[in-house]
């Protein structure tokens, strides 16, 4: 694949996180997804750059803000949609919601405790490592968690038993609320790898081709069996910590706009205007996307919500069963 | 047959299915070099190899969520966690991760993970080394707790453990570690969620867990002297707990006392008592009665750890009472 063909692509599933996004937060604004909705509006290319280049058979840890993560790694967006809307047919059967699924199928898992999937990835390396598989476990945090034990000790064991897990910190400038100047005392949170041993790097997330970049070095580097790989992305949410919280509360105007300056669709767009798109087929693609999508969460809306019976299968397997 | 401490029930059993299946592994602290803290896992690094027979750093946390992970793809994890105050690192990983996965994946995700631990008083720990927490976990849907009172329960019950596709919380006790007994020889297996008549009887149905099982037993010897007949019954699992043995025992004896060392508020023992009430309240000549540990820290030192937990002595004094 040429060099523009892959910005191509990658600006496609770009259009697909941005517009599954701003979809989910009319819905959240229309109380169809009931609560739990996390918008990934801005760092879509976080997402898009790391999974482009993992395999079905990689596993991905993700967060209370799964839902780019979850459709990059190859869940469907009828899927993801029918979860966030709480019906049958998404990917935990409507049983999860907004923050929590599972898509066995594509290896993907997200929690909403935050900093917890550290660990646990460092587990699912471990099996790889002892299969002698060249999979890797892929885990998704936000700057938040760099400050809980899960985190800390996750990556020490990821360290001293060298697993192939690739740890990417998506800083997004806020715990919620709180900005992370407040609760970090470094300027860079891929500091904190080094004190693990770990060649931690920090790079823009607003840029899908550095994400690209840096993810493909750390998978050389998993894949050769050379331990875990911390990736610091700094980016920016462009919406509040949840749908429709009081923003206004913890960051100004301003700010949000000098971040949407470097929207990671525009920078992309521009790029391959650059290299010789037109505006047309540019918007055009957009347009498909935006329809593509639409309707996939028309479909959703059609779906039926899980009986109360359904919503306490599989608490555990039957005993004898098991 | 053969005759052996609790303490090697569980290094014969766990390295008998470490030779069984190679998927199977021990995760702790200081389970290989030291071989654990009682012994209970002695020479199997030696045996396994260290990949196998897995130290761990000091992070409840890690290891318990490298456990869940790893179990996901493949492998079955025995992570031990030294002593049950310890757990509390790693009850996120556990109840809001491990015991959930199952249920979010519409049942396409089995998390076959042992979490091995032990509680209770007869180290002279005080109040962080020595509490008995088994009541938080009875409370975890999809979360499955054994606590097995002899070496013969622990070895079938670690053997289904390991084998289970469910996880299982498995609490041992510190004062079992040492008394002995028979364990059946070959492929010995007990099933979750039924329980053992220790001991048969007449009068009185005596329902106790882990150490407070022997305690009922000395107990029932004593009264034996009064003229008083006790059936002690271990349920062993916690959950799924066995209500048709309990009932089945209530229904001919009468009378019941519920013992355990952990306090009773909020407790397994309410549930115990609730069963009994809801399905002998006709049966029933006496309200059923606790015995329990009481409702403080657990002091330090030999004399004042055992002063506030129950022993056989509390036992007869409920029996006399629910008998009167």
């Amino acid at each position: 694949m040429s060099d523009n063909e892959q910005l191509m692509e990658l600006y496609t599933q770009l259009l697909v996180l941005r517009h599954f996004d701003e979809f989910c937060y009319d819905l959240k604004m229309k109380d169809l997804i009931m609560n739990g909705f996390h918008p990934y509006s801005g760092q879509e290319a976080v997402a898009v750059g790391v999974c482009s280049l993992l395999r079905e058979d990689d596993v991905v840890f993700s967060t209370h803000r799964p839902q780019g993560h979850s459709i990059a790694k190859g869940s469907s967006t009828r899927a993801v949609f029918c979860e966030m809307l709480g019906r049958r047919g998404g990917v935990s059967q409507g049983i999860g919601g907004p923050m929590q699924w599972i898509d066995k199928p594509h290896n993907f898992f997200c929690g909403s405790i935050v900093g917890s999937g550290l660990p646990i990835a460092a587990g699912v390396a471990l099996a790889f490592k002892r299969q002698a598989r060249d999979s890797v476990a892929v885990c998704f945090f936000g700057d938040g968690a760099s400050n809980t034990g899960a985190f800390h000790e996750g990556m020490n064991l990821a360290a001293i038993w060298k697993l192939p897990a690739l740890y990417i910190c998506e800083n997004n400038q806020y715990g919620e609320a709180m900005p992370v100047q407040e609760f970090v005392p470094v300027s860079r949170i891929s500091q904190r790898a080094t004190s693990y041993g770990l060649n931690g790097v920090s790079v823009d997330g607003m840029d899908v081709e550095a994400v690209m970049n840096a993810t493909a070095d750390a998978l050389e580097q998993l894949r050769a069996g050379r331990g875990p790989v911390f990736i610091e992305m700094v980016t920016y949410r462009f919406r509040g910590h949840y749908g429709g919280d009081p923003e206004h509360t913890y960051r100004s105007r301003e700010e949000i706009a000098v971040w949407r300056n470097r929207d990671p669709l525009t920078l992309a767009r521009t790029r391959l205007l650059a290299r010789g798109y037109t505006e047309e087929t540019l918007d055009d693609l957009e347009a498909s996307v935006r329809a593509e999508i639409e309707g996939d969460m028309e479909w959703a809306l059609e779906q039926p919500f899980p009986t109360v019976e359904q919503a306490t299968d599989h608490v555990m397997i039957p005993l004898g069963q098991d | 047959m053969a005759r052996m401490s609790y303490r090697d029930a569980i290094r014969e059993t766990t390295a008998e299915e470490l030779r069984r299946d190679d998927s199977v592994y021990l995760i702790g602290e200081d389970v290989g070099r030291w071989g654990n803290l009682f012994g209970a896992s002695a020479g199997l690094l030696e045996e396994f190899g260290p990949e196998r027979i897995c130290d761990s750093p000091i992070s409840e946390a890690a290891m318990t969520g490298c456990a869940i992970g790893s179990a996901l793809y493949g492998m079955r994890p025995i992570a031990e966690i030294m002593y049950i105050d310890f757990i509390t690192i790693a009850m996120d990983q556990m109840i809001n991760h491990g015991v959930k996965y199952h249920q979010l994946s519409n049942g396409q995700v089995r998390v076959p993970v042992v979490f091995r631990t032990q509680g209770g008083v007869g180290m002279r720990n005080s109040s962080q080394h020595s509490q008995s927490l088994e009541n938080w976990f009875v409370n975890v849907p999809g979360l499955i707790v054994v606590m097995p009172s002899t070496p013969a329960d622990l070895c079938g019950l670690l053997r289904s453990a390991v084998r289970s596709d469910n996880p299982v919380l498995l609490i041992e006790h510190k004062s079992l570690y040492f008394t002995r007994g028979e364990v059946p020889e070959g492929d010995y297996t007990i099933p979750f969620g039924v329980a053992d008549i220790k001991r048969a009887g007449e009068d009185v149905t005596i329902i106790a867990t882990s150490w407070m099982v022997l305690q009922a037993l000395a107990a029932a010897r004593t009264l034996t002297d009064e003229g008083i007949s006790c059936e002690v019954i271990d349920p062993r699992t916690l959950w799924p707990l066995d209500k048709q043995a309990l009932i089945d025992s209530v229904k001919r004896t009468k009378h019941c006392v519920v013992v355990t060392e952990a306090p009773a508020e909020g407790g397994w023992s309410g549930e115990a008592a609730s069963v009994v009430h809801e399905h002998c309240f006709a049966e029933l000549r006496k309200p059923v009665s606790r015995v329990c540990g009481m409702r403080t820290g657990i002091p330090y030192g030999t004399d004042l750890e055992k002063a506030v937990v129950p022993d056989a002595s509390w036992i007869c004094d409920a029996v006399r009472e629910v008998l009167a």
